[in-house]
């Protein structure tokens, strides 16, 4: 079976941002801020993802601390918060993986 | 220029019933020798969902378990006060976090600048000036060189009127021929604060941004807008 990389635990991030901007989005005022703060935290991760570190395997540790947090991000309901883990994700994200937001 | 006590109307008296919170001096003082992943883990779990220690010191294998690159008991004290903040509901724990981020402002700031100097909630008084009616979070009063903080848990906290308000007492102060230097003090990452600030029209060029990342350096000397 082939390791699981931290490039893919990264994309794994990345779609769990999307969801979270989804659901910020329904704060209408805050649509544009949203939508950029996904972009920029995406840009981010995938730029994490496309470099050395991302072609790494993931230690178990590591699989589990960003499953954890891309759950943790999944239980979020309200919009108000999940603009707030919008920026809070890949930050918990990108020091789990060891690099810096 | 000079500094006032803010006016102690209703606001101020519940709020300052949230800054004299235990929970809000013991949250500020472990974070202000945190690291960032402690100060990030402090961030994520007072506004998580979960309330299970063990999943948010999965979440961080760099402070805790066997790979930990720290001593874990200050991370342990950080998770412990942030559960407790993210206990308190939802209404009571943006209160407390607000509050948290102005006391370790002033507490890092105290590091270098009589504790005397380093007051909260004051407003600045100009000559001719209406006064603003929101005081100033955290200022250092200093003669020849004052300072204004305006703290924020999160970067979605910047908004114009915050970026007008300083500005504006930036500009007073050099109308008197006094130096005020303003800043923002954000418990958030700086990529999400110039998402922010990149979005505001209001005038921000001379406002110093202390993200997540240079808590640190307000125990340093003060410094210029960046």
């Amino acid at each position: 079976m082939d390791a699981t990389t931290i490039g893919a635990l990264l994309e794994a991030a990345i779609a769990a941002e999307e969801a979270l901007g989804e659901l910020g989005e329904s704060i209408e005022d805050e649509w544009s801020y949203v939508n950029d703060l996904r972009q920029a935290w995406t840009d981010r991760l995938a730029e994490v993802a496309a470099g050395p570190l991302g072609e790494r395997a993931a230690e178990p540790a590591l699989i589990d601390a960003i499953e954890l947090a891309i759950d943790e991000a999944g239980r979020v309901r309200d919009p108000h918060r999940a603009i707030d883990w919008l920026s809070t994700l890949p930050q918990v994200v990108l020091l789990a993986a060891g690099s810096e937001p | 220029m000079r500094f006032q006590d803010a006016a102690r109307d209703g606001r101020a008296v519940v709020y300052a019933s949230i800054q004299a919170d235990p929970l809000v001096a013991r949250a500020a003082e472990l974070l202000s020798t945190a690291s960032l992943a402690e100060r990030v883990l402090a961030r994520a779990a007072m506004n998580g969902e979960s309330s299970d220690p063990d999943r948010w010191r999965r979440m961080f294998p760099t402070l805790f378990g066997p790979a930990a690159l720290v001593d874990g008991r200050r991370s342990e004290a950080i998770l412990g006060a942030a559960l407790a903040v993210a206990d308190r509901g939802e209404q009571v724990r943006s209160q407390v976090r607000g509050a948290i981020v102005e006391e370790l402002t002033a507490r890092l700031l105290a590091r270098r600048a009589p504790a005397a100097v380093v007051r909260r909630e004051r407003r600045i008084l100009f000559d001719g000036v209406p006064a603003e009616i929101h005081p100033y979070d955290v200022t250092v009063e200093v003669a020849g060189l004052g300072e204004a903080f305006d703290c924020k848990w999160g970067a979605r906290g910047i908004n114009a009127d915050v970026l007008h308000q300083l500005d504006d007492a930036r500009t007073h102060a050099l109308d008197e021929e006094e130096q005020l230097r303003v800043s923002l003090v954000v418990f958030d990452a700086e990529r999400s604060c110039r998402v922010r600030l990149d979005a505001q029209t209001a005038p921000h060029a001379q406002t110093s941004l202390v993200a997540l990342e240079q808590l640190d350096a307000l125990a340093g000397p003060a410094r210029a807008a960046s």
